[in-house]
Parts: structure tokens; sequence; C-alpha cells
């Protein structure tokens, strides 16, 4: 075939063009490790990147979300540790007073302990989560103190009452998953999560049977403490018992939930990177060997332009 | 018989014709690198020849004419892969604009050492990611409702606010810009038809008084090209050589004169269209870049824009529908979350801007610590929206990126195989047209030596000549 002069030089642009812009685009995917970056370099893989990628970040959110929750089940944790200690001394107060031998001033030397332990009751169950500065035991009622009492003259707590409600707040822990650790401070429905101080379910009612028992106890009443006060004060126990079990449910369950997320996390990074990293051994090889076809592309055209019959002609 | 001045005149005849071979070669490697520069060649014929008793004598030669070498079959075919490529050229240019302003590409922060190591830098620029933002700062308000969460989930909609409006600018932008090189392609094509008749004319001319317009024709042929990339014409050549140029069904050129002049109109969109200047008549344009500015932007960019338009649109109604229902802290309610009704106009509601712990996040006015409907609006990341094709929200979005990414992925596709296809005709034509140095070079040689030869001829008729008058003086 017949050759135009120019055609070599339109044919070596067009070569280099092609063989420049593939360079170009190889380096790219080397120093970006990504082998698709914008829509038009592969849409599905883009799209599903997209996909991966929220899911990946919602995977993080369930992951801060569950580090929340396991802060407040700790808070939670601690205040039913010194409610379990409340309650075992009072029980062994109601124990000892029932007993016959016990003076009546004994008696109101222990009415005198449970006031103490009334209003260390009445602190805890006030007690605000130390990250949103909310109050634990309110229900979703949370703007005031959930407990509130009245006293008599000599400062002693005659009556409780509770300002809050028994629903809780619940957050996302995994798709379609959710949880709470919070806990009403009191709940007399017959469902829902079960009340801190008050539950009607398990009969647990801890500070009006405090107040109860400290009454009895003033009033030398050893009958009452010994058959009405000691079998209410183990229906708290008993719910604080719950409480804590439950709470350790939750701790639990948490912990499964945060290993499956990380997992999930994991095999995410791993479709992402199938999707949208570039297979760096297979890209380095292939940008050597653009590299070659441009430097031979360089070479032979150099080679080819530089001859032409005139530098054979006589001068 | 010639005689000796009969030879002469041969000689001198020579001398002028191959002087015109050398004159020929010389323009065309003046023209070796002249786009669209046909190779000429001069024809030589013998003279008639003259009776003599003993059978005809030849009477030497003549240059005869001067003619371009063309493939009108090639050039039909460049024209018309003139329109395809530059329409999917508009296509990608168009596409490509789209796409920085929906600004959603991945960042890699480094190669990854091997395949099995997890990539876990990589991160996307745009909405899709903001989108996502938003649904976890509603999960993280749900899951621990205080001031600085309630910031988050104001500060995180504001980004996909400021997203949105971005994106709708810059599209509108995009449409603005195709809008205006419209216009000035019906410029540059008005401009061509105006040349093309005004060589029309000349070349009628030239052709009349019997020339050949060879170096017209190829200019002429050169703005046919130019106007294919711009549309898709028809053409044909009157007796007299004038082409007449049609485009979609309308003449434009008609022999020596423009009758028709394109010019853009809004149908009353703001997307221009073309149509003739005499009688306003709509032009169906069929190909080049004209025609593919037109269908990126009333295809795949309006499309997009509409999808912006109802993503944004679905996410305030969607929020909103449950925000506007739901307590603030102070048991306030009824207000929005965002405000708008589009990409153009979403906007966090003010009033929240200015006090985040207005956000309407409980169920119930009395109990102010609830966050049950910032875990509802977190879970829109997974509800389905009837509004969008029962897609979610980003599943809906990312469509609407794929959807870009394959309309512009086609269209680089259509301009690499349109570049091969040609570049593969350039150099048939090449081929055929084009001027080869070392061919001019040769045939300059063989010219030189031709015109030396019949110089030598002269010189020997002079002696001739001269001994003929040395004979008498003798």
């Amino acid at each position: 075939m017949r050759v135009a002069t120019n055609a070599y030089t339109n044919a070596m642009l067009n070569q280099f063009n092609v063989l420049v812009s593939r360079q170009n685009n190889l380096q790219s995917q080397v120093s970006t490790g990504l082998r698709i970056q914008t829509p038009a370099d592969d849409p599905t893989a883009m799209q599903n990147t997209l996909s991966y990628l929220a899911n990946q970040s919602t995977q993080a959110q369930y992951s801060a979300n569950i580090g929340t929750l396991q802060t407040r089940a700790t808070s939670v944790d601690s205040v039913l540790q010194s409610l379990q200690t409340i309650s075992s001394r009072a029980g062994e107060i109601a124990t000892s007073a029932g007993g016959a031998t016990t003076s009546q001033s004994d008696l109101t030397n222990y009415a005198d302990e449970i006031n103490s332990l009334i209003n260390q009751v009445v602190n805890a169950a006030n007690t605000k989560d130390p990250s949103t500065g909310k109050y634990l035991f309110g229900g979703t009622a949370s703007g005031a103190a959930p407990f509130t009492t009245t006293t008599d003259a000599s400062g002693n707590v005659t009556a409780v009452t509770y300002n809050g409600n028994s629903t809780v707040n619940q957050a996302q822990i995994g798709a379609g998953m959710t949880a709470s650790a919070d806990v009403p401070g009191a709940n007399t429905g017959s469902t829902g999560a079960r009340g801190l101080i008050t539950d009607s379910q398990s009969g647990a009612d801890f500070l009006n049977h405090l107040i109860t028992l400290r009454n009895d106890l003033n009033a030398g009443n050893a009958t009452a403490v010994t058959n009405t006060d000691s079998a209410n004060l183990q229906k708290d126990e008993n719910n604080i018992a719950y409480q804590v079990a439950n709470n350790g449910v939750l701790q639990n369950k948490l912990t499964a939930a945060a290993a499956f997320v990380t997992s999930n996390s994991q095999n995410l990074s791993q479709m992402i990177s199938n999707t949208s990293s570039a297979d760096l051994m297979n890209t380095m090889v292939q940008l050597s060997q653009t590299q070659t076809s441009y430097q031979a592309a360089l070479q032979s055209g150099s080679k080819i332009m530089s001859l032409s019959l005139l530098n054979y002609l006589p001068a | 018989m010639l005689g000796l001045f009969g030879t002469l005149n041969l000689a001198a005849r020579s001398l002028q014709t191959q002087m015109t071979g050398v004159e020929v070669t010389g323009q065309n490697l003046a023209n070796v690198n002249t786009t669209g520069y046909s190779r000429q060649r001069v024809q030589i014929a013998t003279s008639p020849d003259m009776a003599t008793s003993i059978g005809p004598e030849g009477t030497g030669a003549n240059a005869v004419d001067i003619q371009q070498i063309v493939s009108n079959l090639l050039n039909n075919q460049i024209q018309s892969q003139g329109s395809t490529s530059g329409y999917w050229n508009a296509q990608q240019t168009a596409l490509q604009s789209a796409q920085n302003g929906l600004n959603e590409f991945l960042n890699g922060s480094g190669a990854t050492a091997s395949t099995s190591t997890t990539s876990s830098t990589t991160t996307d620029t745009g909405l899709s990611g903001q989108l996502t933002s938003l649904f976890n700062a509603f999960s993280s308000l749900a899951a621990a409702p205080s001031m600085s969460t309630q910031q988050a989930v104001v500060g995180a909609a504001q980004q996909v606010a400021t997203s949105f409006n971005q994106i709708s600018t810059q599209l509108g932008n995009v449409k603005t810009s195709l809008n205006a090189s419209l216009t000035a392609n019906v410029n540059s094509a008005n401009t061509l038809l105006t040349d093309i008749a005004s060589l029309n004319q000349q070349i009628t001319v030239a052709q009349f008084s019997g020339g050949n317009a060879n170096d017209l024709t190829d200019q002429r042929e050169q703005d046919l090209e130019n106007l294919s990339q711009l549309t898709s014409i028809t053409t044909s050549t009157g007796t007299n050589g004038a082409v007449n140029v049609n485009i979609g069904g309308n003449q434009f050129v008609s022999g020596n004169s423009v009758s028709d002049t394109l010019q853009t109109y809004d149908p009353g969109n703001g997307s221009l269209l073309v149509q003739t200047s005499v009688g306003s008549v709509p032009v169906t344009l069929t190909g080049g870049s004209m025609q593919g500015t037109i269908d990126a932007r009333d295809g795949t960019l309006a499309t997009m824009q509409s999808h912006i338009d109802s993503l944004a649109a679905n996410l305030i109604g969607a929020v909103d529908a449950i925000h506007n229902g739901g307590y603030n802290s102070a048991g306030g309610t009824g207000t929005n979350f965002f405000i708008g009704s589009s990409a153009a106009t979403i906007s966090v509601n003010a009033a929240l801007v200015n006090n985040p712990a207005l956000i309407q996040i409980s169920s119930s006015a009395t109990a102010t610590g609830d966050s049950s409907l910032a875990l509802q609006m977190s879970q829109l990341a997974t509800t389905t929206q009837t509004g969008l094709n029962n897609q979610t929200f980003g599943d809906y979005y990312g469509t609407t990126v794929a959807g870009l990414g394959g309309a512009l992925a086609s269209a680089n596709t259509q301009v690499t195989d349109q570049t091969a296809v040609t570049n593969m005709l350039q150099t048939q034509r090449g081929s055929i047209s084009g001027v080869n140095t070392d061919e001019e070079m040769t045939n300059l040689m063989s010219f030189q030596r031709a015109y030396e030869a019949s110089a030598q001829l002269v010189t020997t008729i002079n002696t001739l000549m001269g001994d003929t008058l040395a004979m008498k003086t003798s």
C-alpha cells in the first residue's frame, strides 16, 4: 500500500496518545491502589463499591452504638452493685430486728440506718449517664430527677414519687437488631422492661418497702417486720438480682453483636478490595508492557521519520 | 517532417511540459502537511502527430491536465463517520462534565501490597457517603440523645443539603454550557455553509472557463467534513460542479447561495434546539456534535437531574414525615427538619441550625427523653421508598451514579472505536490522495532528467542550425 508521508506522523501521534493515556491510567491505578475511581471506569463495580462503603460505614456506626450501650450498661451495673449491697444490708436488719430479744433502742438504731439506706437508694436511682448527662433510670422522661422524696420535720423520707415513665430508648446494634441499656426506675404495668425500684411483675417496691420497714421498726412492730417486711425485701432483692442478670445478658449480647460487626466489616473491606482495588502485580506487568510498547514506538518512529530519499540524493 | 525549427519547437514544448511537472511536484511537496490536500498529477499526452510520406511522425508531448487524485467514496465515508465521531465526542465531553458535577469518585491512599490485603483506605467523595453519615448521625442520636449528637445530626444534614445544592448547581451549569456549545456549533455551521456556497461560486466560475479548481475543491471538501462533524449532512453535486447541502431534509446551500441558515430556539424549557431561519421550521438533526450535545443534555443529564431531584424530594418527605410528628425536649412539635422540595432548594430548617436542641425525636409530648423517632429516621437508610422505584436512598443514588457511569463508559468506547475507524479511513485516503515525499523526489528527478534531455535537444538543434548557416558562409 502506498503510504503518504504525513501518515507516519499521524499514526505515530495516535499511537503515542493511546499509549500515554494507557500508561497514565495504569500509573494512577498503581499510585491509588484503585482499579476504579470514577463511575465510568466500571459502573457496576462503582455501584457495588458505594453500597459496600455505605454498609461499612453503617457497621462502624453499629460499633459506636454498641460502645455507647456498653458504657451505659457498665454505669447501670455499678448502680446495681450498690443496690445489691443496700438490699442485703436491709435484709439483714429485717432479720435481726425480727428477733425476740431486740430492744426498742436497737430497733430505733436500725430505723436510723434504714433512713440512711433510703437516701442511698434515692441517690443511686437518680444517677446520671456520664456520657449524656441524662438520668439513667427515668425511662424516656429523663428531663427531671426520676425520684423525688417527701420528708417529715426531722428530714426523714416519708414518701417517694416516680417522675419517669416505663419506656426505654432503643439503639441500633445490627441490621434489624436493636438493644437498650436503659432500665426504667419503675414499671407498674404488666409489660415492658422491668422497673429498677418498683416493678409490679415481681412485686418489688424497694423504697416504699424500706419506708414501711423503718416505720415498723420505729413503732416496735417486730411481728410486721418478720412477717411482712422481710418477705417484701426478698422480692426487692430478687428484682435487683434479675436486673444484674439481665445486665449480664445485655453485655453478652453486645459483645456478640460487636464481634458480628467486626466480622461484617472485615468481609466488606474484602469485598470493597475485590471490586475496586487494583491487582498490583497484574497492573505493574501491564504498566511495564505499555512502557515497552511506548519505547518501541518512540524508537521505531524516530528511525522511520529520519529516513528519506533526500538523505541519498546528491547535493 | 518537422525540420529544424519544428524540432526546436518540440524541444521548447518539452521543456515547458517537464517544467510543469516540476511545478506540480513542487506544489505537492509544499502541501505535504496541508490538511485535506489531495496530491496532483500532471497529465502528459503526446502532441498530435503529423502525416508524412513514411507514416505519422510525432510532435512531442504536451501537459494537458493537472489532475487531483481523490476517492469520492472515501470522502463520503469520512464525512459520514465524521458525524458519528462528532456525536460521540460531544456526548463524551458533556457526560464527563456531568460526572465531575456529581463529584462521586473513589479515593485510595496507596497501593495495597497484595490482593489479599484489605483496602480499608478506600473512601468516596460524594453524596453517597454523606447520606450514610446522616443516617448514622440519627443512629448515634437514638443511642445517646445529647447536645453533641444533636449537633452532629444537624451538621451531617447540612452537608447532605449542601451537596444536593452543589450537584444541582453543577448540573445546571453543565446544561448552560451545553446550550452555549450548541449555539457556538450553530454559528460555526452557518459560517461553513457560507464558505461552501462561496467556494461553489468560485469553483463553477473556474470550471466554466475550462479550468480545474483542484485546490478549491479540497477546501470545500474540508469544509464539508467540518460541517459533518457538527451535524449529519446529505450532499448532491450539480452539473456545474456546485455542491448542494441538505440538513435534516432542509436545503441550506443551493448552488452558489446559502438558501437558509440554522438558528437555536428555546422550546420553553430552557433546552435550546435548532430550527431554520426561514420559516422557523424545527430541524431534525441526526448526528454530529449538535445532536450529541442535545442527546446528552436531554437524555442522561436530564435523567440524572430528575433522579437527584426525586432523591432530595423523597428524603425531605421521609425525614419530615417522621420529624414533623415528633416532640423536642421542650415538648414543641410540628416543625420540619428539611425545608425545600428539590435538590436545588433542600436545606436544613434554620431554626434547627441555630438550636439543634429543637430536633423532634420524641414520640410523646411528655416523654421528652424519648429518641425513638431518631431511631426511625436512622432506619430510613434501609427502608425502600415507593417514590424511588422501591429502592433505598443509597441504592437509588447508586443506580443513578451507575447510569451516568454506564452512559459515559459507552461514550468513551464509542469515541475510541470511532477514532480507530476515522484513523483507518484517513490512512486509506492518505494512501490515495496523500503526498509522499520520496515519491515526489523521484518524480522530481525524472522531470529534471527529462528537462535536461530536452535542453540537450535544444543545444543539438542549435549546433545543427549553426552547421547549416556555416554551409553558406564557408
